[in-house]
């Protein structure tokens, strides 16, 4: 059995470790320095000098879900072209870049009927239009 | 060295996050703590050596399904709604005495069997010599344009049904607005 | 096979004789320990290096306003008002802390912490030199665009933390705008990696040189299509004008960070600086040849041949003109990033909507298709190339 090399991945860790460092350190020298005198109304929410009515965590409107739902399926769809993408150039030295090419298409073509349905549909509008079917 | 330490790490990570996202009551939280778990995982997806699905669990999970999580919450207005439409300010804890027994049964015996699924793995344990990291992304690639191309294509469809279904169960109902 | 900053250090004499020195120290672990050294020397140059442009990228934004509306902009703080950054910092470090008593604390505190945490991760491997990489990723791109994601998470988080009804905007346009944009970025990624053959960003800039015309972005014109589509894309991830409907100043105050004050602030600008600065530099590595200059290697030959210098020193000296190659190209576009913010108006959200998905997602997806053919078509031939044979036939008629 043998174990990876990870070594690679330990900028990642001392970065993001950096970044804890960076965020809390900056914050704790600061509390030594800054001053601190709360009140009632410093801490209530800006809302042009009005008092805020209500709490802003309201019912938010469906079309940023629907936005975040084709986001995700694109998401998908890149992560499995990455890999075929990185082997086209080698497939093609060898002389296989057309069943690649072909494969490639058929996948992309696929995807980009489901767009223009979406799209004729009326589904990639922002501000949607409530007719009436007559 | 620094292996064990990423393993330990991405463990914890994903043990700790999961936990939390059991324990939170607030809802927006448990989604940050279950983005804490999925980057736990990736984590611990690096340190099998598979760097390709490390970074499209980041990619997929921890940017996308994290996201859409947080705006699904928002559809309900976030975490303000601690009282539900009943009335009631809790929810009472779901199952019995009968249940809670046969969860314990089922989960004695699934750890049986998985712990007789490792067991070869576990005695096969010899020395340990570091490798360089192959790049997984090249095999996965042949794979996907040779043996496995109709998973490919066919996961396209998938897709195509899935974006479809996102269009239409998200369109406005015509009869409300009469 | 993944190189790393440590490979290039290992190069020379110096590091096996303190590998055997600190093998009398550590043992069997003195390998692990000097790499772990050299890494967290060099992320904390980079992080300081990184610091310091954010901190000069709120400088040069101002100045360069000011000369466009004919102000003068900073001038009091150090020579030409250089220093100001630091004066802003140091303000920041001085500001009272307020967290708004209705907000979500925990989540408040955490948003800033997690932008910081995804754009400082993605530093890992930005391509500034071959040697001052710090870690060539075997799916570096690809690492690159799954970190940046954190962002849009940390940016949302900050809005829905306040309980503020401009935050709460300002969060969810932020983070459906970066989320959407995502995916032409993407695609235009996966252009490059199509013609380079790679994910790693080694691959992609040994695939170009220095000069322009084996530049990626002169490749096909598909691929230079792609790259003003990635242009306008990352500006959009970035919340740069004229994508800045998040912070829109003139709708909804501050956007996300309303109710931050002082040093959290301080956190939200600096990830937007440096992550601008990332972008741009991915700019540079995918289309503009990254850190190749011209004659490349040549140069580092020719020193070493006819000067007769030692051959690390050489390779040092090309090194630093990597790096200066690269900081050029990163901070020419860096330039245009600011430039277009003061040029041109903000867009409304359904104009935002209808710019990703009508325009950048169908003529991005149009591009990969269209390289794909052109890569099949030419045997992955470049334009010049093709160019110089037809022109050579023509001369032998």
């Amino acid at each position: 059995m043998s174990t990876f090399n990870l070594d690679v991945y330990m900028p990642v860790v001392i970065l993001i470790v950096l970044a804890l460092l960076f965020a809390g350190g900056a914050m704790l020298a600061g509390k030594f320095i800054r001053p601190s005198h709360p009140s009632v109304l410093k801490e209530t929410a800006y809302e042009c000098g009005e008092e805020p009515v209500g709490s802003a965590w309201a019912n938010f409107n469906v079309r940023f879900y629907v936005v975040a739902l084709i986001f995700i399926i694109f998401d998908v769809e890149s992560a499995l072209m990455f890999p075929v993408a990185s082997v086209f150039k080698h497939f093609n030295a060898i002389g296989m870049g057309g069943t690649v090419l072909v494969s490639v298409l058929s996948f992309i073509m696929v995807l980009v009927a489901g767009l223009i349905y979406c799209w004729k549909k009326g589904d990639l509008d922002w501000v949607k239009s409530f007719h009436r079917d007559n | 060295m620094f292996s064990d330490t990423l393993f330990l790490l991405s463990s914890a990570l994903t043990l700790g996050g999961a936990f939390a996202v059991l324990y939170s009551k607030n809802l927006m939280h448990s989604c940050l703590y279950l983005l804490g778990s999925l980057f736990g995982v990736a984590g611990l997806y690096a340190c099998i050596g598979a760097d390709f699905l490390a970074a499209t669990q980041l990619v997929v999970y921890a940017g996308g399904v994290v996201i859409l999580m947080l705006f699904a919450i928002m559809l309900t207005g976030g975490a303000s709604n601690k009282i539900n439409k009943f009335g009631l300010k809790k929810i009472p804890g779901m199952g019995n005495f009968s249940t809670y027994m046969i969860a314990g049964v089922s989960a004695f015996v699934a750890s049986l069997v998985v712990l007789k699924i490792i067991a070869d793995v576990l005695k096969s344990q010899g020395p340990t010599n570091l490798v360089a990291n192959e790049p997984t992304v090249f095999k996965l690639g042949v794979l996907l344009v040779t043996d496995h191309i109709l998973a490919f294509e066919i996961s396209s469809v998938l897709l195509l049904g899935a974006l479809i279904g996102a269009a239409i169960i998200s369109r406005p109902r015509r009869e409300i607005h009469d | 096979m993944d190189s790393t900053v440590v490979t290039y250090f290992s190069q020379s004499n110096e590091f096996h004789s303190i590998v055997m020195w600190l093998s009398k120290i550590f043992g069997d672990h003195a390998g692990g320990v000097l790499t772990f050294t050299i890494f967290a020397v060099v992320a904390l140059v980079i992080v300081g290096v990184m610091a310091t442009v954010g901190g000069l990228g709120t400088y040069a934004e101002r100045k360069i306003s000011a000369d466009m509306q004919m102000r003068q902009g900073p001038n009091r703080v150090g020579p030409y008002g250089i220093l100001q950054f630091l004066a802003d910092g140091v303000k920041m470090i001085l500001k009272e802390d307020i967290v708004p008593s209705n907000a979500d604390k925990f989540t408040f505190i955490l948003a800033p912490i997690l932008c910081l945490m995804g754009v400082f991760a993605t530093l890992a491997v930005v391509p500034f030199s071959s040697g001052f990489m710090l870690s060539d990723l075997n799916v570096g791109v690809f690492y690159l665009v799954g970190m940046a994601s954190l962002v849009g998470v940390g940016i949302f988080l900050g809005g829905y933390a306040s309980n503020s009804k401009w935050s709460m905007l300002g969060g969810m346009r932020g983070a459906s705008q970066i989320i959407s944009y995502e995916i032409p970025v993407t695609l235009t990624i996966l252009t490059i990696v199509l013609i380079a053959g790679g994910l790693s960003f080694g691959t992609i800039i040994h695939g170009q040189s220095g000069m322009p015309h084996k530049w990626f972005l002169f490749h096909n014109p598909f691929a230079f299509i792609s790259f003003f589509i990635y242009f306008i894309s990352s500006l959009a991830e970035t919340n740069r004008a004229p994508f800045d409907l998040p912070e829109a100043e003139s709708e909804l105050v501050s956007g996300y960070h309303t109710e931050y004050s002082g040093m959290r602030f301080g956190f939200f600008a600096l990830a937007e600086y440096i992550e601008v600065f990332v972008v741009c530099g991915v700019a540079a590595a995918l289309f503009l040849g990254g850190y190749n200059f011209p004659f490349g290697h040549s140069i580092e030959l020719a020193m070493v041949q006819k000067i007769g210098m030692n051959s690390m020193v050489a390779q040092n000296i090309s090194q630093l003109l990597e790096l200066t190659a690269f900081f050029t190209k990163t901070l020419a576009l860096y330039y245009v990033v600011i430039w277009v913010r003061w040029t041109l108006p903000r867009l409304r959200v359904d104009q935002l909507m209808t710019l990703c998905w009508k325009y950048l997602t169908p003529i991005a997806l149009f591009n990969l298709v269209g390289c794909a053919v052109w890569m099949y078509a030419f045997d992955g031939k470049p334009i010049y190339s093709l160019i110089f044979e037809t022109a050579v036939t023509a001369a032998h008629h």
